[in-house]
């Protein structure tokens, strides 16, 4: 597969990184570098998808000391490679005006086509040596794309927490993967027979593996640098890295060594354990969603909400629940960055995401709130939009562990529930933004740029697309041949039909809603302590919907918990690490130092000892001088 | 018994290389930075002692040459470390001699044992390990290689020392240790395998404890010396375990560290000349007063840690590699180790050049662009090497070595 006499191989990887640099260091002409490479990548990505819907394909590339360095293409690279290749595409157009004149663009830039690059060579390594050289980089390109803050807030502290978080899970996976070296020899993909969990090491190895791919996946309990970073870095950077990239690339990981490599379906423990992580992170990500008070940090749990669902999906170890998660990844990076985006065109206009600030943007942003409803009902669940698929079939997957698993239907319970909550606080989140009452001072709010209406709008459409031709499009195209093993049927899905149910539902509410007693809200006056007050002073906003929620005692001592940080994977790591530290420096300051003053103080007590005895009389010299003699003759005749 | 014993062999031209191409760097750094403060004869002396004191550990296969050497580097360090004649200096440069000393003196007894049993200094021909003369000479290879429990003297060394030859006492003479060690007992046939084990866990655990040190202390200077004694660690647990991986990822590790220690010593030479404060206490957003350095401090700092494309990304790596090959536990520990290298070093990152935003520092002076000038071609040469990292390693692995 080659392009001008070059295998596409290295252009997918090269063409984004030299397309970075040069827009770096030639700023004028950075956006036509840029989109030459983030074009060039597409049209990359789509005839590597294309041409592995055949045969896998594996490439030979080097082999340097002994590591192997290889190519390998089957459906799931082409697959995901497409998407990446969608994702950074549509994150670059929206930025060009999102960005734009923002402190730090230039480097911003600089990191996405990194990201994007390194991205591409994890997705295309044959080898798990290969995708860890990338992986790593990847952190490296995070931190980068942290420090570019949204306004002029500071954004190094977040930065810090992600390169801690992030850097230690890759130090897990650079473990998981030499154990696996050591003890298995060689780590290529395709793996010619899969590896199941009897040793210890390779359950260790695996666990270890998995705790890279799950930071990176961004689930409980490693996912506090996403809502950290949510309330200073710009809504573009939230769009790509966790809203797509890294789901894209945390279950392509947690897939590959899951099912190609290892095998866990025989393990009900790990599946167990893998299912445990996505249900909590499902249900307390989204009850922590439900009380913020930042337009962002609400996407932000939401993530790690939905990531939880792919952790489920993936763990449940059913063929129906694993095409689930794969499709609800590939649902997730739709939505996701459709509400990112739009939430950050809100934001490009009102200079603002904090929720009490924000309401009534509807009439002033009608197509932004079209593009809003519709990620709104798809991340819901609600048919036929694409969420409601995927949810279904991950249901399923649990549905069909009944035999196997007896407590089942506390996943679906959980995972319903947290689909419950999932609605809540996207309403919340569209009330308290675009419904409402508006607030004085965004009477001038226009619709956002073209630029930043299109990209939402196109993922909006998809999202509509993918659900209603579920069957035909994303699972048939995308999701099915990727998986490597065959799954039954379905479900009976027939789109025209639930369509036109639906489209009937929506007209029979209208009609009641209209003929119901509906009049025009009564208005009237607000007097509140001997003062009226005028329309603006008395907004309600839509940031209290769920505060009866802290009528309960322990909910309401839980949030203020979290939010204090207790629950942080960062700062017990800090703490341990401290806490270590403090009991190693005093270690070696009372133990090693004291033995250090110790030799001191003996060397100079025989110092102190010799120097007493050489009194500077010449008769006790002589006395010593007779008495050596005396014992060396004594020595002598013995 | 003592002849001109060299010889040349990838290791030893490997070595010499990153010797000479520390000092040159050094030597630029000095000319442009050193106060002019008297003496200036001795500090070049001082670091051309070094230099080559290194390369003849490197280049020779005779002990008693070696020992000779390494003296020579004891003595040199000695003189550099006093340079500044204030009182902590002299005392710190005392204590530094008179622990190498006392160690390498017991390290020559070692050697004279080795002798006595097998006849000759030739590395080659010693067939016959005493294992009393193998402690002896490890205590003296503690001692250089500032391992736990003979690392005390490092700390104020790194305080008292002119920041343009700290970088050859970070790249060179702290080297030394395990260059010996590669020498005579890596792989080596005749020693028995507890004694690597011991040794790879005494490394594990110096890291460990000084790198706990590390993410304590708050002066520039001392934090430097916790990260190296902590990454010599790594080097020497490198060695110890042995194997391809072990060897030749010790190696690199010596070159990236060598590489970015220098770096690392050179750009905190540059802040403490910039703003006359070596405190991270009262340092604060230093990324303000010097986007440059800030952006090469992070590439150095990352090599340190072991991200891609640095040269410390192999290093680590291959060192894992090796210390899992030999025990999975071994890697456990390494790889906790290696966490920890990651927190502090972010967080004397982190805290130089981001936190207090608001604060304002008075009486900055410009910074010399000749020493930039050398941080940058050192950083540059750590992400070539690690984006092009098959070249050391290809040569490295072309014949074997020893």
């Amino acid at each position: 597969m080659e392009f001008w006499g070059v295998n596409i191989y290295y252009w997918i990887i090269f063409l984004p990184i030299a397309g970075g640099l040069l827009g770096f260091i030639i700023n004028r002409l950075r956006s036509e570098f840029n989109f030459v490479a983030l074009v060039g990548t597409l049209y990359f990505a789509i005839r590597i998808f294309l041409k592995t819907r055949g045969e896998p394909i594996f490439d030979n590339l080097a082999q340097i000391g002994s590591f192997n360095f290889r190519f390998y293409l089957d459906n799931l690279t082409g697959f995901i490679l497409l998407f990446v290749a969608i994702s950074a595409f549509l994150v670059w157009l929206y930025s060009l005006k999102a960005m734009s004149k923002r402190p730090r663009e230039r480097v911003f830039y600089l990191y996405l086509s990194l990201t994007l690059a390194a991205a591409n060579a994890v997705v295309l390594s044959g080898n798990l040596i290969f995708l860890f050289i990338f992986w790593n980089l990847l952190v490296f390109s995070l931190y980068g794309m942290l420090q570019v803050a949204k306004g002029d807030q500071d954004s190094s502290f977040a930065a810090r927490k992600a390169i801690t978080i992030i850097g230690v899970a890759d130090y897990a996976l650079m473990l998981g993967i030499v154990i696996l070296l050591v003890t298995v020899g060689d780590v290529d993909f395709p793996v010619a027979e899969k590896l199941t969990l009897s040793n210890p090491w390779l359950i260790t190895s695996y666990i270890l593996i998995m705790i890279g791919a799950l930071a990176k996946l961004g689930t409980m309990p490693l996912h506090t640098w996403i809502p950290e970073s949510a309330k200073v870095v710009p809504a573009s950077t939230l769009a790509f890295i966790p809203g797509s990239i890294d789901k894209l690339l945390g279950v392509y990981l947690l897939i590959r060594v899951s099912y190609f490599i290892f095998d866990i379906s025989g393990s009900m423990s790990l599946r167990i354990l893998l299912m445990v992580i996505g249900v909590v992170s499902i249900v307390v990500m989204a009850l922590a969603a439900l009380m913020q008070k930042d337009a962002q940090r609400v996407l932000a749990f939401s993530t790690v909400s939905q990531a939880g669902y792919m952790v489920l999906g993936i763990g449940t170890g059913m063929p129906v629940a694993i095409a689930g998660a794969l499709f609800h990844m590939l649902n997730n990076v739709l939505y996701k960055s459709v509400l990112f985006m739009t939430v950050g065109s809100v934001e490009d206009r009102t200079r603002t995401t904090d929720l009490a600030l924000l309401g009534g943007l509807g009439s002033k942003m009608p197509v932004t709130l079209f593009a809003f409803v519709i990620a709104v009902l798809a991340i819901s669940g609600v048919p036929p939009f694409n969420g409601f698929y995927s949810k279904w079939m991950i249901y399923q997957g649990i549905i069909s562990m009944s035999n196997q698993l007896p407590l089942w239907f506390i996943f679906l319970i959980c995972a319903m529930f947290g689909s419950i909550l999932t609605l809540a606080y996207s309403l919340k989140l569209l009330h308290a933004i675009f419904l409402g009452q508006k607030p004085e001072s965004l009477n001038k709010v226009k619709e956002a740029r073209f630029v930043m209406v299109v990209p939402p709008l196109v993922l909006a459409l998809a999202c509509v697309v993918f659900g209603v031709f579920a069957n035909i499009v994303p699972l048939k195209l995308f999701v099915l041949p990727s998986l490597p093993f065959k799954i039954g049927s379905i479900g009976f899905w027939s789109p025209n039909l639930a369509t036109i149910l639906i489209i009937v539902g929506i007209i029979i509410g209208l009609i009641i809603y209209l003929i119901g007693t509906v009049s025009k809200p009564k208005k009237s006056r607000v007097f509140v302590g001997g003062e009226t007050l005028n329309e603006d002073e008395a907004r309600v906003t839509g940031i209290d919907f769920y505060s009866s929620i802290t009528t309960f005692d322990m909910l309401d001592k839980t949030y203020s918990f979290s939010e204090g940080g207790a629950f942080d994977f960062y700062n017990y790591l800090q703490g341990a690490a401290r806490g270590l530290a403090y009991i190693f420096k005093n270690v070696i300051n009372y133990i090693i130092v004291g033995i250090y003053r110790s030799i001191g103080k003996i060397v100079r007590a025989m110092g102190n000892l010799t120097s007493f005895l050489h009194t500077g009389e010449l008769y006790n010299y002589v006395g010593w001088i007779f008495l050596g003699g005396i014992i060396l003759m004594l020595l002598l005749a013995l | 018994m003592i002849g001109f014993d060299f010889f040349l062999d990838r290791f030893g031209v490997f070595l010499s290389a990153l010797f000479i191409f520390i000092g040159l760097m050094s030597f630029i750094y000095a000319l442009a930075t050193l106060k002019k403060k008297g003496h200036r004869l001795e500090f070049y002396i001082t670091m051309l002692l070094i230099v080559a004191s290194g390369i003849g550990v490197a280049l020779s296969y005779n002990l008693l040459l070696i020992f000779i050497c390494w003296e020579i580097s004891t003595f040199a360090l000695w003189r550099a470390i006093g340079f500044y004649r204030e009182k902590e200096g002299l005392s710190a440069a005392s204590f530094a001699f008179i622990t190498n000393f006392i160690a390498a003196s017991i390290m020559l007894v070692g050697f004279i044992m080795l002798y006595i049993d097998n006849g000759t200094f030739n590395i080659f021909e010693i067939q016959q390990y005493n294992m009393v003369a193998v402690v002896l000479i490890m205590v003296g290879i503690l001692a250089k290689s500032v391992t736990l429990p003979l690392h005390i003297w490092l700390v104020p060394a790194y305080k008292a020392i002119p920041s343009a030859i700290g970088g050859c006492l970070a790249g060179i003479a702290e080297n030394l240790g395990a260059v010996l060690f590669l020498r005579l007992f890596t792989s080596s046939n005749f020693i028995a395998p507890p004694f690597f084990t011991a040794v790879a866990w005494i490394a594990i655990v110096s890291s460990l404890l000084l790198g706990g040190a590390a993410l304590l202390s708050n002066r520039l200077r001392s934090l430097l010396a916790y990260s190296t004694i902590s990454q010599l660690g790594f080097i020497l647990l490198g060695f110890a375990v042995g194997g391809t991986y072990g060897t030749i990822g010790g190696l690199i590790y010596i070159l990236a560290h060598a590489l970015a220690k220098s770096g690392l010593f050179f750009g905190v030479g540059i802040i403490e000349d910039m703003t006359g404060k070596d405190d991270l206490s009262s340092l604060c957003s230093v990324l303000k007063i010097s986007p440059a350095l800030g952006v090469l401090m992070a590439l150095l700092a990352g090599s340190i840690v072991g991200f891609f494309p640095m040269l410390g990304f192999w290093a680590k790596l291959m060192v894992v590699i090796g210390a899992v090959a030999k025990s999975t536990y071994l890697g456990i520990g390494a790889i906790i180790a290696a966490v920890f290298t990651l927190l502090y070093n972010w967080r004397f990152y982190h805290e130089l050049f981001f936190a207090k935003p608001s604060c304002r520092l008075s009486k900055i002076k410009k910074p010399s662009y000749t020493a930039l000038a050398v941080v940058f071609v050192l950083a540059m040469v750590s992400l070539l090497l690690g984006i092009f990292f098959y070249q050391p390693i290809n040569y490295l692995t072309a014949n074997g070595g020893f």
